[in-house]
């Protein structure tokens, strides 16, 4: 799970309204090259919700000194833009679990892919 | 027959000394109903020749290929885009013609919206067929020997050469050209034996080891015929059957239904009759797939699709009903400036996609190319997505058919609920969704009761494995979620609570 994706993700357990971020518990992280496109990252940035990603990357140790508030022109700045990226597409999470910040509810993660299933009940 | 030599001296003498070299074999097969030296000698200048074709040589054919139904116009979009040239799309549908020019040709095999591609050795618009069956059989025999098949044989050849050197045919066996005076001298020795093909790269790998890659190699040819229309006297197989024999006479290879060369496809569709020879082996459609389920869509199909939505650098795509993940991965390789969300609620689906998507970043690591892929899957319900609300800019998926998987009675639950929170996922205003179903009556239903958040923009109708299904693509409105008409009048409880939040402020 790429830390994009977890910046989409949320919970969705009947009666939750604070379901977001989704705490990450990560047991196995793994680093895979992807290609830099600047373009991507630049426009990427304002669909975002920046404070959710740089927690999770502080999370898992990737924070990379990310500011945690958005600085003007980075559109220009490549060496912000390039870590972004790394944080966004390259570091993924290949073990461990999501967790509801209301309810408490875990969602594991196996070999990179969140299991977002709900039970009859929590539906 | 005299003809053919003359036509062939002349096209030798543009011909470049390195394309003259398999040129060589070209005539030898020409020469089979003729007996003339003089060819031979004029080849025999060009045994050294090892270099590129200059530009002043260049063949011009015509292209054809087969494209999924429905999609001819965004194959043709995209022969514009990667080769420059525009392409015509036939009245038989499925398929698009193009002229490209030999040092061009291998651009057509990075096309991602073909299926089969073959060079034309003759265009009839309106063939004039005859009135009974044996006159029109007798006058495709006699056509036979002719057709202009010397420039597509050509086309033919260098194809063959372009998809060895890609490595198609792998294992030890040589491809290597073999020394040109050999060809030139067998050359000489074939005019009173039947022709029989001396290719510069080594024969089929199947059969011969290296040694005997010298001795003469019989092509084999197989007619594949398509015929539609309900004015012939005659049936596609007596076509093929006395059309294929003609041919074997005239160049004297030998006919041979599954391991073949050369294949020969004659196509008739009403007046429209064409006439080519295949350059794809196996359809191209399958190409990312390695783990396939039940309903894998073509790769032609999912690049179709993703080619509608005119997609934008760092959209965020969903594919909510991802099955084997072929939609996203098709996305991920060639619109690879967005990002993509593959989602099903089944475990082997999962499994699938993600095996597939490991797969191919292998292939991307042995190639040398950076692995990773700008895809996430997820193991979700697709009624109740854990996304957040609006963050979504375009949805992608094959709906269940209820054929196939899935039933109808099924259908009529799953389609209202899955549009609405497809919805509710996706941007308002300039989000847009391409679903595929063949379940159009139920589909067309569920949409136009969400009138206010699903505009119905344009849709494709195409044929998926035998059944005729439609492309939707729609626009979502700017209308908030939760506050359009259909919603003000129904009463389930929301768990996202919008309009509740709005309230405690």
């Amino acid at each position: 799970m790429k830390l994009l994706t977890h910046n989409m993700l949320t919970s969705h357990v009947k009666g939750v309204t604070k379901g977001y971020p989704l705490l990450i518990k990560a047991t196995e992280v793994k680093v895979n090259q992807l290609d830099f496109n600047p373009q991507f990252v630049s426009r990427m940035i304002p669909k975002l919700e920046w404070g959710a990603l740089v927690q999770a990357a502080g999370d898992l140790g990737y924070r990379q000194d990310l500011p945690g508030e958005l600085v003007v022109d980075y559109e220009q700045n490549e060496e912000f833009l390039k870590k972004v990226h790394r944080v966004l597409l390259e570091v993924e999470v290949m073990e461990g679990s999501l967790k509801c910040p209301e309810s408490g509810r875990e969602f594991p993660i196996t070999k990179g892919i969140p299991n977002m299933l709900l039970n009859e009940d929590e539906a | 027959m005299q003809n053919y030599n003359v036509i062939f001296r002349s096209i030798s003498r543009f011909l470049h000394p390195a394309v003259q070299r398999s040129s060589s074999s070209l005539q030898t097969i020409i020469m089979s109903s003729d007996g003339d030296k003089q060819p031979a000698e004029e080849t025999s200048e060009s045994v050294n020749a090892s270099s590129a074709p200059s530009p002043e040589t260049e063949l011009t054919v015509t292209i054809g290929a087969t494209v999924p139904t429905g999609f001819e116009h965004t194959a043709a979009e995209e022969v514009k885009e990667k080769i420059g040239v525009d392409a015509r799309v036939s009245r038989d549908r499925g398929r698009i013609y193009f002229p490209v020019s030999t040092d061009k040709l291998f651009q057509v095999h990075r096309l991602r919206s073909v299926d089969n591609l073959f060079v034309v050795v003759k265009e009839y618009d309106q063939y004039h067929f005859k009135e009974s069956k044996e006159e029109t059989l007798m006058e495709l025999q006699e056509l036979a020997s002719k057709l202009p098949w010397t420039n597509a044989l050509e086309v033919w050849r260098l194809n063959r050469t372009l998809k060895k050197k890609k490595g198609h045919r792998k294992g030890g066996h040589s491809t290597r050209a073999k020394p040109d005076s050999e060809v030139c001298d067998t050359a000489e020795q074939q005019q009173q034996e039947p022709a029989q093909e001396q290719s510069g790269d080594a024969p089929d790998t199947e059969s011969q080891p290296p040694e005997t890659a010298a001795e003469e190699k019989l092509v084999k040819f197989r007619v594949t015929c398509n015929r539609a229309g309900d004015k012939h006297s005659f049936s596609s197989n007596e076509a093929a059957r006395d059309f294929g024999g003609a041919v074997q006479e005239f160049f004297q290879w030998k006919a041979d239904m599954t391991k073949f060369d050369v294949e020969v496809l004659l196509n008739i569709h009403n007046e429209e009759m064409v006439v080519g020879i295949a350059l794809t082996e196996e359809s191209l459609h399958r190409r990312n797939i390695s783990h396939f389920g039940p309903t894998t869509l073509r790769s032609t199909l999912c690049y179709g699709m993703l080619r509608l939505c005119k997609l934008q650098a760092s959209d965020i795509i969903l594919d909510p009903m991802c099955g084997t993940g072929a939609i996203p991965l098709e996305g991920a390789i060639e619109f690879n400036s967005s990002f993509y969300v593959a989602g099903d609620n089944n475990d082997m689906a999962v499994s699938r996609t993600l095996n597939n998507i490991c797969h191919m970043q292998k292939r991307r690591a042995e190639k040398g190319s950076s692995p990773g892929l700008p895809v996430d899957t997820v193991q979700w319900d697709l009624c109740r997505l854990p996304v957040r609300t609006g963050s979504v800019d375009v949805i992608i998926t094959d709906m269940p058919f209820g054929k196939r998987m899935g039933s109808r009675k099924k259908n009529w639950d799953l389609y209202p609920s899955c549009l609405r929170e497809m919805a509710r996922v996706c941007r308002p205003g300039s989000g847009k969704a391409v679903l595929l179903t063949q379940d159009k009556k139920c589909f067309s239903k569920a949409i136009s009761r969400m009138g206010g958040l699903w505009k119905k923009l344009h849709t494709v109708w195409v044929n998926v494995g035998g059944l005729h299904a439609g492309v939707y693509l729609l626009k979502r409105t700017a209308g908030v979620f939760g506050q359009t008409p259909e919603d003000v009048h129904e009463s389930p409880a929301r768990v996202y609570k919008q309009t509740d939040e709005k309230e405690d402020d």
